[in-house]
């Protein structure tokens, strides 16, 4: 027993030490924000308080219309494949219909293609349908997602059988049982999808660059970009710190609400990707 | 005991989370996964979304025709608005033709997307693009070359003459005229005044040759402080390293060839030159170890932490509004003689368009550098003006005096030369860089490394002989 809590001890200074590291970024960050620029770099602040890095870059992008098209873009995506993937999930998990395992193969293959790869085909085919720089087209691709249907047809394969039985019994339709039975019980995997979905949408750069045109509809990172990739000057690390903080400030503020839901999801969901 | 371990698991977990959604972004900080719950909300934000994407494309004013013009931002900030500022302009002065600006990214970035508009059938008319792409424009059909438009207009001739040679170098591919100068920069030399001071050289002297620069740097250094700063990262090493080999060449041959189809990196004087770099750091100890970040390093300059530094003119706006102490630029000291390189990007109009389109899109670019606007915009971002009638303008004039240091730039174009440039020129650079960086960090001597660098540059630039 005694040994026993040792370990514990032991294991829990390393959590601590490990959540301090990563931390110091952050701390950095929000340091920097809001502090005079200066040219030494310190983890603490050495100069005094200001507003005025948050109050240039704010000004400086539109940064108010960015951040609506970027939470378009992350509620709407996560929306649809909530729904697309529920339904084949159930369809690959649950009903039992001739060539699934093929099926299944095949969306599950790709997992393994990374999404930049994919950035001239679907390009092209928006180019087709007439989609280019709009926020549809931004968000078209993703609609379906395969890590997604993977997670919870593992999961839906997991509930017992006879839990939706005894919800037919009762007289449930499908709709019903899914609604009731399967998805309650996903929720752990759900919750876990939907952090991966969102945290990469709200970061996603490249393709929202390439898709969109206007101003009306491009995303927070694209506006950071302006001031993170300038390579004639020096970083400013003040301004470029000012907008990734305006950025990251709704995930992390997000993050801190709904902390224990998204720990016990991911330790129950057993994923992380 | 579980549940500590399960806080464990959770912890690394999460970690590796922020680690992901920090690299998808690319951006700094530690970003953490997490969001609202958005299933409450999907309906209604779902049907929202439809009607805003339709609306959402672009507002046509009556018949004009549209012109879509990509630009890179690389001075940070406001540059964006600058040129928006600039396009609006236009517009108001051509009613019948409205340009449209979108912000790519950075060069690299701005390749990206030009390539997959193309392939996607939507090429942008105008777009701003490094010089040295030129030989991959003209090469993969991207951009068509100029010299008809050139010829057709009455001043033509004088209009392309009047741009500075040194930067006009770097318009041509094959005796065409493939892109116009825009948003130009050369390496120049920062220095700190107080530190020549301090250590009893002469403020007003700066190096002139590399014996110089060991000299001073040697004097330069202390405990706090290093002689001579370089940025040796990828992406920058090469730039720096034309500026050395230019000024140990023999006969001031570049690294390549004029037709961009051969390189030449394995010389006895781009040897020197990569054993002087070498030399800086670990022989005479007055240059920063290993890989010092070329956007970090004018933030050591300002620092005081190094008190010559090689950097580009694009920084003068920056360094001077920030000084603390009195600082002076010269000309690049030179080896056999003195020389440095140009950089920067240039303007292209896209191939296979209509010849209305490549009218108006040629209007624009004289637009964009007509004197006082080319005069202009060197005065807010710090790049070099591209034209000579440009440093006869009152703005230029008055600039100069207010910041003699400026003026360095402009007169050492005559000795510039264009960067390394090729086809493929950014696989060449790649290898390029490899090799510098794997002498730089001790896995190479400088001749083993520019020896496996000409051997696999003449490989990828087979294909082109």
């Amino acid at each position: 027993m005694k040994k026993k809590k040792a370990v514990g001890a032991v294991i829990t200074v390393f959590a601590v030490l490990l959540g301090l590291l990563w931390l110091i970024p952050l701390i950095w960050l929000v340091g920097t924000a809001f502090s005079v620029p200066s040219f030494h770099m310190t983890l603490f602040p050495t100069t005094s308080f200001t507003l005025d890095n948050i109050k240039y870059v704010w000004n400086a992008i539109p940064f108010g219309t960015y951040y609506i098209n970027t939470l378009i873009l992350v509620v709407c995506t996560f929306a649809v494949q909530f729904v697309t993937s529920t339904m084949a999930a159930y369809a690959l998990g649950v009903l039992d219909f001739k060539g699934s395992a093929l099926v299944f193969a095949v969306i599950f293959m790709q997992i393994i293609i990374p999404n930049d790869v994919l950035i001239t085909p679907n390009f092209m085919t928006l180019s087709e349908l007439k989609m280019v720089d709009t926020k549809i087209g931004m968000m078209l691709p993703f609609y379906g997602s395969a890590l997604a249907i993977f997670l919870l047809r593992q999961h839906f394969k997991s509930i017992p059988r006879a839990l939706a039985d005894a919800a037919r019994i009762d007289g449930a339709t499908t709709w019903q049982t899914i609604w009731r039975v399967y998805m309650p019980c996903a929720k752990p995997a759900y919750l876990s999808f939907a952090v991966i979905s969102v945290s990469y949408h709200w970061n996603n750069y490249l393709w929202p660059l390439i898709v969109t045109n206007s101003p009306a509809n491009r995303t927070l990172t694209v506006g950071l970009a302006i001031f993170a990739k300038s390579k004639e000057a020096n970083m400013q690390w003040a301004n470029v710190c000012a907008a990734a903080f305006i950025i990251i400030i709704p995930l992390l503020l997000a993050f801190f609400v709904a902390q224990k839901q998204f720990m016990s999801s991911f330790v129950s969901a057993g994923i992380k990707e | 005991m579980r549940k500590k371990i399960a806080l464990v698991t959770a912890a690394s977990l999460l970690a590796s989370v922020v680690a992901l959604s920090g690299c998808g972004g690319g951006n700094s900080g530690g970003n953490s996964g997490g969001g609202d719950n958005a299933s409450q909300t999907q309906a209604q934000a779902a049907g929202g979304t439809e009607t805003k994407a339709e609306g959402g494309g672009d507002t046509a004013s009556g018949d004009a025709m549209h012109l879509t013009f990509y630009y890179p931002v690389n001075v940070g900030g406001s540059a964006a608005q600058l040129i928006e500022a600039l396009c609006n302009d236009f517009n108001a002065e051509n009613p019948d033709i409205v340009v449209e600006p979108v912000y790519t990214g950075n060069y690299d970035d701005t390749v990206t997307k030009l390539q997959t508009a193309v392939q996607g059938g939507t090429p942008p008319e105008v777009f701003v693009s490094l010089a040295t792409q030129r030989f991959t424009m003209a090469s993969t059909g991207m951009a068509m070359p100029l010299d008809d438009l050139i010829a057709a207009d009455e001043d033509g001739k004088e209009y392309i003459e009047d741009f500075l040679p040194g930067f006009m170098e770097d318009s041509y591919v094959d005796g065409q005229i493939y892109s116009i100068p825009f948003q130009r920069s050369t390496m120049v030399m920062f220095y700190n005044k107080n530190a020549f001071k301090e250590v009893g050289l002469d403020p007003e002297k700066p190096p002139t040759t590399w014996d110089e620069v060991v000299e001073y740097g040697k004097k330069l250094t202390n405990e706090n402080r290093y002689g001579v700063g370089l940025a040796l990262n990828s992406g920058s090493a090469q730039w720096a390293f034309t500026g050395f080999c230019l000024q140990n060449s023999e006969n001031g041959e570049n690294l390549m060839t004029e037709d961009g189809k051969a390189v030449m990196f394995d010389t006895p004087g781009n040897i020197e030159a990569l054993q002087f770099w070498l030399d800086l750091q670990n022989k005479y100890e007055i240059m920063a170890p290993g890989i010092v970040q070329w956007t970090d390093l004018p933030t050591q300059f300002l620092a005081g932490e190094v008190a010559m530094i090689y950097h580009t003119t694009g920084n003068m706006a920056n360094i001077s509004q920030n000084a603390e102490f009195e600082f002076g630029t010269c000309f690049l000291p030179g080896g056999k003689r003195q020389a440095a390189p140009t950089g920067g990007g240039n303007f292209y109009i896209s191939n296979g368009l209509s010849e209305d389109r490549v009218q108006a899109a040629w209007k624009f670019i004289r637009f964009m550098t007509e004197p006082e606007r080319a005069a202009q915009w060197s005065l807010d971002t710090g790049y070099v003006a591209t034209r000579q009638s440009c440093f006869e303008t009152d703005l230029m004039k008055d600039y100069y005096e207010e910041l003699p240091q400026a003026k360095v730039a402009y007169e050492q174009i005559d000795i510039a030369k264009p960067e390394l440039t090729t086809y493929n020129a950014a696989e060449i650079w790649r290898i390029l860089n490899d090799n510098i960086q794997s002498a730089v960090v001790g896995d190479a001597t400088p001749e083993e490394a520019l020896k496996a660098a000409q051997e696999q540059a003449t490989e990828v630039l087979a294909e082109y002989q």
